[in-house]
């Protein structure tokens, strides 16, 4: 019935709205919707740039230094998920693998195929692209388990013989995470539906 | 153009995306997205009641938690605890500062802003008193709800303790209890109580303030 006006939910209070162009604001809460489409795009792009270059210090660098009587030995992600591997413990390999392997590369996927998609009008539902940024909105949090993970260890294994501390690592890949949600953040819904603003799905 | 009121019968799946339109409820019917079965809302006349009790309630484990010990390790008579005090002192004894603030942001500040917001919150809108303050906390709550990260943190603590089971023996502290209890209400309160619900009843007590 009403298909000839788009609406728009905003993302602070949920309201439903009038999509009518530029500078809008919520008529509930008040909030700016939408500032800039184009500004939108760009900082989810650049966010997303920047988690990407940090993912590769995150790997090399070692996220967990353990001293053991003078004998210093580093682990990365990968090589910590490797030895748990080998001592059996199966499910927190699994765990970890998923959370700071598997999630982030997820994000960076459907993030970068989020920003083609809009770019270049792919014929994809739009309603796919809205789930698949709900998921990634969604995950995102998850990969920090492995950091919690070394700062509680760093904080028990602390005696003078013994000692974990976490590395370099372990800073890059916190702040991976926190570009990876800002990122996410910054990507306006309303890029989905932007150039398919004819095909706005009816009410039921 | 459709007027303001038409627009409040109208809903958005947070998931999808599709329009909605509401209509009115049955008792403790619930109504969900016709394309990704997603709820969208149900009725609940008792929100801020409900809400309130379990602010408290999460309020005073909060408390608990981050006060008590969590658990405590000891191998072959060395003895540690960990507790939020002794996080930050090693983080910082370790020069770990970028690692040290994220952590504390999300474990420590951004829950504790998020049980005081809704307290007060809540408390405000029961007496209907304040409605800018009350519009700028949903704000505030709205902006930060993402970004606490209680319920990973659990997670990353069940996980250090099996890796750590082989070597040490563990102990469980007053606040592993508290956390496992704040957790689920946590989970409840931020990903299960419905903002737009909130919203709603906060048009409905103040009327539409108009700001500009």
């Amino acid at each position: 019935m009403k298909n000839d006006v788009h609406f728009i939910r905003c993302h602070i209070c949920e309201a439903v709205n009038h999509d009518n162009g530029e500078n809008h604001k919520c008529r509930r809460c008040h909030s700016p919707i939408y500032h800039n489409l184009k500004l939108s795009y760009h900082k989810t792009l650049a966010f997303l740039i920047t988690a990407i270059i940090l993912y590769i210090p995150a790997n090399i660098y070692p996220i967990l230094i353990s001293k053991q009587f003078g004998i210093i030995s580093e682990s990365t992600i990968m090589g910590g998920i490797m030895h748990l591997w080998e001592s059996g413990s199966y499910p927190i390999a699994l765990i970890i693998l998923v959370a700071s392997v598997f999630v982030p590369l997820l994000k960076f996927i459907f993030i970068i195929y989020l920003l083609i998609a809009t770019r270049y009008k792919l014929n994809s539902s739009q309603q796919d692209k809205h789930k698949l940024f709900y998921i990634t909105e969604a995950i995102g949090p998850w990969s920090m388990v492995d950091v919690f993970v070394v700062i509680i260890l760093s904080v028990l294994i602390h005696f003078s013989g013994i000692q974990v501390i976490p590395g370099a690592g372990a800073t890059a890949f916190a702040l991976m995470v926190f570009f990876t949600m800002i990122s996410a953040l910054s990507f306006d819904t309303r890029l989905i539906s932007e150039k398919h603003n004819t095909s706005l799905e009816g009410n039921t | 153009m459709i007027t303001e009121h038409e627009l409040d019968n109208l809903i958005i799946c947070k998931k999808c995306h599709t329009l909605h339109e509401r209509l009115p409820l049955l008792g403790k019917k619930k109504a969900l997205c016709s394309k990704c079965n997603v709820l969208l809302y149900q009725n609940n006349p008792n929100i801020i009641n409900k809400t309130l009790a379990m602010v408290v309630t999460a309020a005073i484990s909060l408390f608990l938690a981050f006060y008590f010990t969590i658990i405590s390790i000891n191998i072959q008579g060395l003895e540690k605890d960990l507790n939020l005090y002794s996080l930050f002192l090693v983080l910082i004894e370790h020069h770990q500062y970028i690692v040290g603030i994220i952590f504390i942001f999300l474990i420590f500040i951004f829950p504790i802003t998020i049980i005081v917001a809704m307290l007060t919150l809540l408390i405000l809108m029961k007496q209907k008193k304040n409605p800018y303050l009350v519009k700028r906390l949903l704000i505030i709550l709205a902006h930060i709800r993402p970004w606490s990260m209680i319920d990973i943190f659990f997670i990353s603590l069940l996980v250090a303790m099996v890796k750590l089971f082989d070597y040490a023996s563990i102990e469980f502290g007053v606040a592993f209890i508290a956390f496992a209890f704040t957790l689920i209400l946590d989970i409840i309160i931020t990903k299960n109580i419905s903002f737009d619900a909130l919203w709603r009843k906060y048009q409905e007590s103040y009327g539409r303030v108009n700001e500009e």
